[in-house]
């Protein structure tokens, strides 16, 4: 069974050709984010799916909902989408979107949970780190989760970079 | 002496106190999905094919299929405590396992644990269980012999060191018989030997660890274990992980010895592997690789040259030839070796000992048909006194075979041919051995001389094994110099053969017997 993302992935790398040379990469951001949500709806779902609702039909209904929401080059991708049945992976495709929009644009999103809060300085010491160490610009989305002691983890995609207390007493137990 | 509670806690204060350990960087991944051992996990853009994998609970699995978007990994050992949406984390190592001289004498499992309650094993030396042979120019022809100490194998199919000579039968033919006895006769000779059990009931592999540890062969072996009720993971890595232990004496420039019992059961456990993870079957339902899995594993059994111990060992050992000796075991089903896995082994193999029911059946134990084994390494891995000897006997074992039909007829035959039959039964029934009863080679050397020089054409079919007895223990008190200096040289020089004739015609004439 092949992933949703990897269904999602031609869509996603052809809008985001698409974006490079029209320039418009924030509005398809925009205009993606809302498809993905208005995709989400069980609703919706069901109706495209009903077999009695006939493509011609479903794209009608799609558009109406979206209007202005949506840019022109974004409502040609959803007419593609109904006809090739795939409007189940519009979140998918959003999601890689922004992965190629932040790869191409150079910067990289984090999430850095630490164990306390941290103040402005401290924050802005680790994204100083990450920025050495991964060598792109971060967007850091800070979080707090008293779980791990001490220390911070910094999540970056499927990268992990433990820092934290709690990933030392595991290491340590394993050791021993 | 025990220690007292304080020193155990101070030795732990000490441990924490000089741990030291850097923030981590891995790579993460969830478990999508889990079913019969094969775990799907999405993300683990970095993982390296056969990677290990950390799962929640320290339990490890192996990454082989690498997709897209996930992973598809095979658990090595229990699943049962894996669920959908766990963490998985890269461990960035290739799947490796212990190796060193501190494995000798201990049964491991195929990870190299040791499951024989001796405690750990003290070595710090890992090697990746899968690595690349040795190439053409590190090799050297194999001209050393190991002796099995059967008689029908070490005269008429002799097995080199760095050779790979497959045992082939159906099954209770005595395939591991063969292994055994090969095993206990390395013992002295500086032969490590590696027994690794795919797939086997684990009381038959603990009846082979008793025998092994009874006849004092365990001191210079290492046993692997993957026995039938381990996860098919297991089964499918353990003759890898024999290999990288044996490889670690061959790269030292020493021998060993590696016996795979069986690499059929592996071939299943592979065939189960493959099909779990999709990938598309074959003949018999085995997948595209299923000569690609022992091909691998037996290119690894080599003789290396002098040069390259120096070089892998950076010039500590030299002029040394290192070789590892593979004996791999197949079984057929109803005698069938034109079925797929077989035919590819015995392409891979410089040749093979065919066991036979129908002998085994009628007494001939060992059950090995001499006319369809082979060994091509042949004579320049036999000692001198076995090679002239032994051709004889092949000699007489081949007319023998041709006349066959004839044996009822024996009354009715002229003289030839009638005493062709006769030396062909005196000789069969001299090449059968009793099991844990491997012989030196000059006791090998006295038995054939005296059936290649006639001494047991007047005896009756059923003495020669009695015969043959009792001429042993009298050359083994009388004549032990002798004995001693044949087993030393190995020669068949003509003082030796003279010394051989002498003793035999005296042993005759006393009436020893």
């Amino acid at each position: 069974m092949t992933e949703l993302a990897t269904l999602a992935r031609p869509y996603a790398e052809a809008a985001f050709k698409q974006a490079k040379q029209s320039s418009n990469a924030d509005t398809w951001s925009a205009s993606l984010s809302f498809l993905a949500q208005v995709a989400q709806s069980d609703n919706l779902i069901r109706i495209i799916d009903n077999p009695k609702v006939g493509k011609a039909k479903a794209t009608e209904l799609l558009l109406d909902i979206v209007q202005e929401h949506v840019h022109g080059e974004g409502k040609n991708l959803l007419k593609l989408l109904v006809a090739n049945d795939k409007v189940k992976v519009l979140p998918e495709i959003a999601v890689i979107f922004e992965q190629l929009k932040a790869n191409d644009e150079g910067y990289v999103n984090v999430n850095l949970t630490s164990a306390y809060a941290l103040s402005k300085a401290e924050q802005n010491k680790y994204v100083g780190m990450l920025e050495k160490l991964l060598n792109r610009k971060i967007n850091a989305k800070v979080s707090v989760d008293h779980a791990l002691i001490g220390g911070v983890i910094a999540k970056a995609g499927d990268k992990v970079i433990d820092a934290s207390v709690r990933g030392q007493l595991q290491q340590l137990a394993k050791r021993l | 002496m025990q220690l007292n509670p304080s020193e155990i806690s101070d030795l732990i204060k000490k441990k924490i106190e000089n741990f030291d350990a850097p923030p981590e960087a891995h790579t993460e991944g969830s478990v999508v999905s889990v079913t019969d051992g094969i775990v799907r996990v999405h993300g683990l853009s970095e993982a390296m094919q056969g990677e290990m994998l950390e799962f929640p609970g320290g339990s490890y699995g192996m990454a082989l299929n690498l997709e897209r978007d996930s992973v598809g990994a095979v658990m090595l050992g229990g699943y049962q405590h894996i669920s959908e949406g766990d963490t998985v984390k890269c461990t960035g190592r290739i799947l490796e396992v212990p190796v060193g001289d501190a494995l000798l004498g201990r049964v491991v499992d195929a990870l190299g644990n040791p499951i024989d309650g001796k405690g750990p094993v003290d070595t710090n030396l890992t090697s990746p269980i899968e690595k690349i042979a040795p190439g053409v120019i590190a090799r050297q022809s194999v001209d050393q012999p190991v002796q099995i100490g059967l008689k029908s194998i070490d005269s008429m199919i002799p097995v080199g060191r760095g050779q790979r000579e497959l045992i082939i039968g159906d099954r209770q033919t005595g395939k591991t018989a063969i292994a055994v006895d090969a095993i206990i006769n390395q013992k002295g000779t500086g032969i490590k030997c590696i027994y690794v059990a795919i797939g086997q009931k684990r009381s038959s592999i603990a009846n082979v660890v008793r025998k092994l540890e009874e006849h004092g062969a365990m001191a210079h072996t290492i046993v692997v274990v993957a026995s039938a009720s381990e996860s098919a993971a297991l089964q499918f890595i353990a003759p890898y992980t024999g290999c990288s232990m044996g490889e670690y004496f061959r790269d030292k420039g020493e021998d060993a010895l590696i016996i795979y019992d069986d690499l059929t059961k592996q071939a299943w456990a592979y065939r189960q592997i493959s099909l779990l993870l999709r990938r598309p079957p074959g003949r018999e339902a085995y997948p595209g690789d299923v000569f690609y899995i022992h091909s691998r594993l037996l290119e690894r059994a080599a003789r290396i040259n002098a040069a390259e111990v120096e070089k892998l060992t950076n010039g500590q050992v030299k002029g040394k030839t290192g070789s590892l000796t593979a004996l791999p075991i197949i079984e057929t089903q109803g005698g069938d070796v034109s079925a797929f896995v077989p035919t590819n082994v015995i392409s891979i193999t410089d040749g093979q000992i065919f066991l036979e029911t129908g002998l085994f059946n009628s007494g001939i134990r060992p059950a090995v048909n001499a006319g369809l084994s082979v060994s091509r390494v042949g004579g320049a891995a036999q000692t001198k006194i076995i090679k002239k000897l032994g051709g004889g006997i092949r000699l007489d074992l081949a007319q023998f075979r041709e006349l066959a039909a004839f044996a009822q007829f024996a009354s009715d035959l002229d003289e030839s041919t009638r005493k062709q039959i006769e030396r062909g039964q005196r000789v069969t029934e001299l090449m059968k051995q009793n099991q844990y009863a491997p012989m030196s080679v000059a006791e090998m050397g006295v038995s054939l001389y005296a059936a290649n020089a006639g001494f047991l054409d007047n005896l009756e079919v059923k003495a020669v094994r009695d015969f043959e007895a009792t001429l042993l223990a009298f050359m083994k008190a009388e004549e032990a110099d002798l004995m001693a200096k044949i087993n030393q040289t190995g020669d068949f020089s003509d003082d030796i053969k003279n010394g051989i004739h002498g003793a035999i015609e005296r042993f005759v004439k006393a009436g020893r017997w």
